[in-house]
């Protein structure tokens, strides 16, 4: 399965957490073998063209949403609702069907007997719980998390507010240098907001630390066809557009640039 | 879902009958075709290419090209807004690259959509191409900045055209089919230009100038400001404007513009295109393409018609 495969899928189970945020869950053996911490899927409420006629009725583009959770052809996507095509995802419910285009994108690498940092931000958390999962075992791991509020927090070790209304008030990446040289980190992983990893990859590469960060883009197609969600990668010298849908979503921090979005 | 498509031929062996067309110098066992840079090898993995009577690749150009800074894409209230630039690695690397892997995997007929920025550009381009195998035909897309006369697109005059499309269909014998703007004060008289200068088709239309600015901040949703509208709200444009130019030349069109289904289709056909792309309409149904030659076989069937004997046709 090197290419995206494209199915109809009933929803299993659906969990409510806080207020924006929800995860639903999917059952696909063979999709599932596939998938690994990093991919993520093209989804959207089951829609058909067969009344197009209305212009209602015709469907939205698909969603890119990374994989939460993957164990034995339990897939979770953990959603947030930001706008209309998530909006139409939260009402959801078990047995309604999805329509998915994955398992996309490169993944994270996986490394073992490393001391590792991951950070995330907001809606960047659920592919950090699939990469945690698979790094648990052979590595040493710290995760820092933060949100604008309570309600944006998840379960990691070390939690930033911006209000201060649960954990540390201020940025996550606030915390970030201190941390590296306190745990000894070998490796950062990141997802979250662009300011965020932008801010993550100019303190990784000021320390010289490894850091691979997982970006967000605006998709039509998710398979590599479009080029809508190509992103500035490469030395200062040369880079090139790569797709965040094909060559991405992960790339090296200090292959970003950063200063061309 | 190759099997939707072999469940029609099976249900129906004369399908193919019904469904088969011509554009230009080249025979289509079905009237579907995919829009320049909307469709790839990738979304073959969903069905079955049996349902396409060609392919057309996304548009190369001589150097490689880097593309448009984010956001380069915008999904409107009616369809898409898109700004890529034409990204693409160049027609070198095409050629020694893209080329050999769409010959062993593609089993369609193979048009390749380039664009230059003179003239001799694209000559060149052509000369390079004719040399490969594989290729059946060529879509000639004008839409882009001129440097010959001085930055106006190719596509917007009549006189250019012409010259560019003699020079061009003295080279090949291959389907050369010419891509036009709907962005232009008398589209028949370009595609009469074109048609003069030795086109065996065309194919419109390209996308339509579009804009979206997000309201609350002032800030425009895509970073180039203007760029390229496609999908559902174009189709009245694009059927409008496939009406006008079938009426004023004697060559084929492959029509495009907001087409999402087989309704779509046949709309078109009777308007007078001879073949159809879908594009926008493959990211908002990754099945657009079998469902819509499923419906549309079907329909043909069901009233005894042959597509060839209703482009047109259209009443009043």
């Amino acid at each position: 399965m090197n290419n995206p495969q494209y199915r109809q899928r009933a929803i299993q189970y659906r969990e409510e957490l806080s207020d924006d945020y929800f995860i639903l869950w999917i059952w696909d053996e063979a999709l599932g073998a596939a998938g690994r911490p990093g991919q993520f899927y093209e989804i959207r409420a089951l829609a058909s063209l067969k009344n197009a006629s209305n212009v209602n009725k015709i469907p939205k583009l698909f969603k890119p949403i990374s994989i939460y959770d993957n164990q034995g052809g339990r897939i979770g996507f953990m959603i947030k609702k930001v706008g209309e095509g998530t909006i139409a995802l939260s009402k959801l419910r078990a047995g309604d069907m999805l329509e998915l285009i994955g398992p996309a994108g490169n993944g994270f690498p996986i490394y073992r007997g490393k001391r590792i940092l991951l950070i995330s931000g907001g809606i960047g958390y659920p592919p950090m719980w699939y990469l945690q999962k698979e790094l648990i075992n052979h590595n040493q791991l710290y995760w820092m998390h933060g949100g604008a509020k309570q309600g944006d927090i998840f379960p990691c070790d070390e939690i930033w507010t911006d209000d201060g209304s649960i954990g540390r008030k201020g940025r996550v990446c606030d915390g970030m240098a201190a941390n590296i040289s306190k745990n000894e980190i070998d490796i950062v992983y990141s997802c979250g907001p662009l300011p965020m990893l932008a801010e993550a990859s100019r303190i990784t590469n000021e320390l010289e630390i490894e850091h691979y960060c997982s970006l967000e883009s605006y998709m039509a197609c998710g398979i590599g066809v479009c080029h809508g969600c190509a992103v500035p990668i490469g030395s200062k010298e040369a880079w090139d557009y790569k797709r965040v849908c094909k060559e991405g979503p992960v790339f090296k921090a200090e292959e970003v640039r950063w200063e061309l979005f | 879902m190759g099997a939707v498509l072999t469940e029609l031929w099976k249900k129906r062996p004369n399908a193919s009958e019904h469904l088969r067309t011509q554009l230009g110098r080249l025979e289509m066992k079905t009237p579907l075709s995919v829009a320049s840079g909307t469709f790839d090898l990738e979304n073959l993995e969903f069905f079955d290419s049996a349902c396409l009577g060609a392919f057309v690749c996304k548009t190369i150009t001589r150097e490689p090209k880097l593309g448009n800074p984010q956001p380069r894409l915008y999904e409107s209230e009616a369809g898409l807004i898109n700004s890529i630039g034409l990204q693409n690695p160049g027609l070198d690397a095409f050629i020694a690259e893209k080329l050999p892997i769409y010959r062993e995997r593609l089993h369609l007929p193979l048009i390749v959509s380039f664009s230059g920025s003179s003239i001799d550009e694209f000559e060149e381009m052509l000369e390079r191409l004719e040399q490969c195998p594989g290729i059946n035909g060529y879509e000639i897309n004008i839409s882009c900045p001129n440097v010959e006369n001085e930055g106006i697109a190719f596509g917007v005059s009549p006189d250019i055209v012409h010259s560019l499309v003699l020079r061009l269909s003295k080279l090949t014998k291959r389907e050369l089919c010419v891509k036009l703007s709907p962005n232009v004060t008398d589209i028949a008289a370009i595609a009469q230009a074109a048609e003069a200068g030795g086109a065996s088709s065309l194919a419109l239309i390209n996308s339509v100038w579009g804009m979206a600015i997000d309201h609350a901040t002032g800030k425009s949703r895509i970073r180039k400001g203007i760029a390229g509208y496609t999908g559902i709200g174009i189709k009245p444009i694009a059927l409008a404007l496939t009406y006008k130019t079938a009426r004023s030349v004697d060559i084929p069109i492959l029509a495009m513009g907001g087409i999402y289904t087989w309704r779509d289709a046949l709309e078109f056909i009777w308007a007078g295109a001879s073949a159809i792309s879908i594009g926008t309409a493959n990211f908002v149904n990754p099945l657009a393409a079998p469902e819509l030659i499923m419906g549309l076989g079907e329909y043909l069937l069901e009233h005894d018609l042959k597509l060839k004997d209703i482009i047109g046709k259209v009443s009043f």
